[in-house]
């Protein structure tokens, strides 16, 4: 079990997580058998306890099975020209459609993380091909973050980040 | 869908990097990204570990674990589900992700953060290849296969070592448009390896000499695995640096016996494939790049290959070059002499060799050449064979014999190279003639004098 998260994710963090990043969902089964997907964009509640990832079903089906029956989450935000990078864990994911303009969330998501690979030198055909595909595929997963980590490389990495002083 | 493992190994490349989940035995999921999957075998892959972070301390809970890896041309996303082995700390799959690990931090400014502490070694489950779309892959700039048998071909018409060895690096160049390549001999030792023939570098740094274990070339040649490498590591470079910070006022007598190695100041690619017969080395064959990322994993699969047809070349080559040479060759030169006599003094220190002032060469093909010349000027012998040589006590050949030849080919060219007025050429199988057109003095200096 994972300790309580005595903070709330604060404006810097919010911004980072809406920014040009690629989003990583881990879930796991009954066994402990860990599932992933990989995506991008995301949206956070207006008093930032509930974070909402989209990923596509088709290519999550079994992390989306797993989430769906325990609801144990970790969700990894990293921006490739930096390296900056954390992680949320919760324990109360939920699978649900897109609401009203997350479609265009996520297609913003998908041009800014484009831009993104662009600005490091990939070509821009493929900077678009690496999240893109069709939108409506795409479900909601949304959390409440119980635990953040930074996980940006180095000495600082893995550190809890409601342990600061 | 699934898929085999050794289709998809250019997603680990490492040009977008890979995320892996795993989990606590508490079921707590964990996910984080990858500095590099690497390519075992098509039941395996390897991790890199650097920290002891929380992936490594669920995997050594629980096993299992999820990467999913992205196909840095077509973006086709792929998953793989796979079970922790074990850890290794040391040997051939340890040196390759390490070093491969040091272009990947130089690359990305992670110099001072990534320090490898182990190969985490996975049993590759499952690969599931993702549905979404993917770009149309050009086709490839030309069949490795086919390059490679044609190659091959060559390389299988070769008679002698000479030959053998710019064959293959003409090869390189016109069948997989390597432009800078470079092959290295072991040393009778086993402690050092030499160049013996290279292309596409401005000084040829022949009988230049790197220790084993010292860069690519070296760590490939002491652990036997072809090393490949993407980016620029800067610990990894032969850079002439450190000759160069050394005042050139110092006639200190290492450095003045010493060949730079050829190489591009800024190789942005290398692999280095060791060139052996189980576990005896011959040599290592080295190709580099200025561009990032230039050689994929069937070059290295296409440069094994070939290191693998060279090693048996050089090995059916070794008996071969005895044949025919039992009849005394006491043949004296009728060569007329003209120009200025000229000064060549041995060191019998370390078997230098210099003509006039200028540094030749020194060790095994220093002690060869000495015996030629002592011979000539002696009795104006020019005609010799590889026998004597081998059995010749000044020379303190050990029992390898591809390594006289090789030695040869090493002080051949280093002549050629040096001056115009002293030569050796092959005249036969294992027979060879010293040229001489200028008057000779040798000079031989004893081992406590200098």
């Amino acid at each position: 079990m994972v300790d309580r998260f005595a903070d709330v994710l604060d404006e810097v963090q919010v911004a980072f997580m809406l920014g040009p990043v690629s989003v990583s969902v881990a879930g796991r089964d009954a066994a402990n058998v860990p599932t992933l997907s990989r995506t991008v964009g995301c949206r956070v509640s207006a008093d930032h306890r509930r974070v909402t990832v989209f990923v596509s079903a088709s290519r999550s089906a079994s992390l989306l099975d797993d989430l769906r029956s325990n609801g144990a989450v970790a969700a990894v935000f990293s921006r490739p020209s930096t390296h900056e990078t954390i992680q949320l864990k919760g324990e109360d994911a939920r699978v649900e459609p897109l609401a009203q303009g997350d479609t265009a969330l996520l297609a913003a998501a998908v041009d800014v993380f484009a831009q993104e690979l662009v600005s490091i030198g990939f070509p821009e055909h493929y900077a678009r091909a690496v999240h893109g595909g069709a939108l409506e595929d795409y479900v909601a997963v949304s959390f409440t973050p119980a635990a953040a980590f930074v996980q940006t490389p180095g000495p600082a990495a893995g550190q809890r980040i409601d342990a600061r002083s | 869908m699934k898929v085999a493992l050794d289709a998809i190994r250019n997603c680990f490349e490492g040009a977008i990097p890979s995320v892996i989940a795993t989990c606590a035995a508490d079921g707590t999921p964990n996910a984080a990204y990858l500095s590099q999957v690497h390519f075992v075998d098509n039941e395996h892959v390897a991790l890199t570990f650097q920290f002891f972070n929380t992936t490594r301390a669920n995997v050594l809970a629980n096993p299992r674990a999820a990467v999913q890896v992205i196909d840095p041309n077509s973006a086709a996303h792929y998953r793989l589900d796979l079970e922790y082995l074990r850890t290794e700390n040391d040997g051939p799959l340890f040196e390759h992700m390490k070093a491969r690990l040091a272009g990947i931090a130089s690359h990305t400014g992670m110099s001072k953060v990534f320090r490898l502490q182990g190969a985490d070694v996975y049993r590759v489950i499952e690969v599931e290849a993702l549905p979404g779309q993917v770009l149309p892959c050009p086709a490839p700039r030309r069949s490795v296969l086919a390059a490679l048998r044609a190659c091959s071909q060559s390389l299988a018409a070769c008679t002698d070592l000479s030959g053998l060895l710019d064959t293959a690096l003409a090869c390189l160049a016109a069948e997989f448009d390597i432009a800078h390549a470079m092959v290295l001999m072991s040393s009778e030792r086993g402690d050092r390896l030499y160049t013996v023939a290279s292309r596409g570098y401005a000084e040829s740094g022949i009988g230049s000499e790197i220790a084993l274990g010292e860069g690519v070339i070296g760590v490939a040649a002491r652990e036997r695995t072809p090393i490949r490498i993407g980016y620029m590591a800067r610990e990894y470079l032969y850079s002439r640096a450190v000759r160069e910070s050394i005042s050139a006022g110092q006639a200190d007598r290492d450095l003045e016996t010493e060949i730079p190695l050829p190489g591009l100041r800024e190789s942005h690619s290398q692999l280095a494939v060791p060139i052996h017969l189980g576990e005896r080395l011959l040599g290592v064959l080295y190709v580099e790049s200025p561009q990032d990322m230039r050689f994929t994993y069937e070059d290295e699969d296409a440069l094994v290959a070939l290191a693998g047809q060279l090693a048996a070349t050089m090995a059916l080559l070794e008996p071969g070059d005895e044949l025919g040479d039992t009849e005394a060759v006491m043949r004296t030169s009728g060569g007329a002499l003209s120009g200025n006599a000229v000064t060549v003094r041995h060191y019998a220190a370390n078997d230098s060799v210099f003509i006039g002032d200028d540094y030749l060469i020194k060790g095994v093909a220093g002690a060869i050449f000495r015996a030629l010349l002592r011979d000539y000027v002696d009795h104006r012998r020019t005609e010799f064979t590889n026998r004597e040589l081998r059995l010749h006590p000044d020379i303190r050949l050990p029992e390898l014999s591809e390594n006289l030849e090789a030695r040869l080919i090493l002080l051949q060219r280093r002549l050629a190279e040096r001056c115009d007025y002293l030569r050796i050429e092959k005249t036969g199988r294992g027979r060879l003639r010293l040229c001489v057109d200028r008057p000779v003095t040798l000079v031989e200096v004893p081992a406590d004098v200098r």
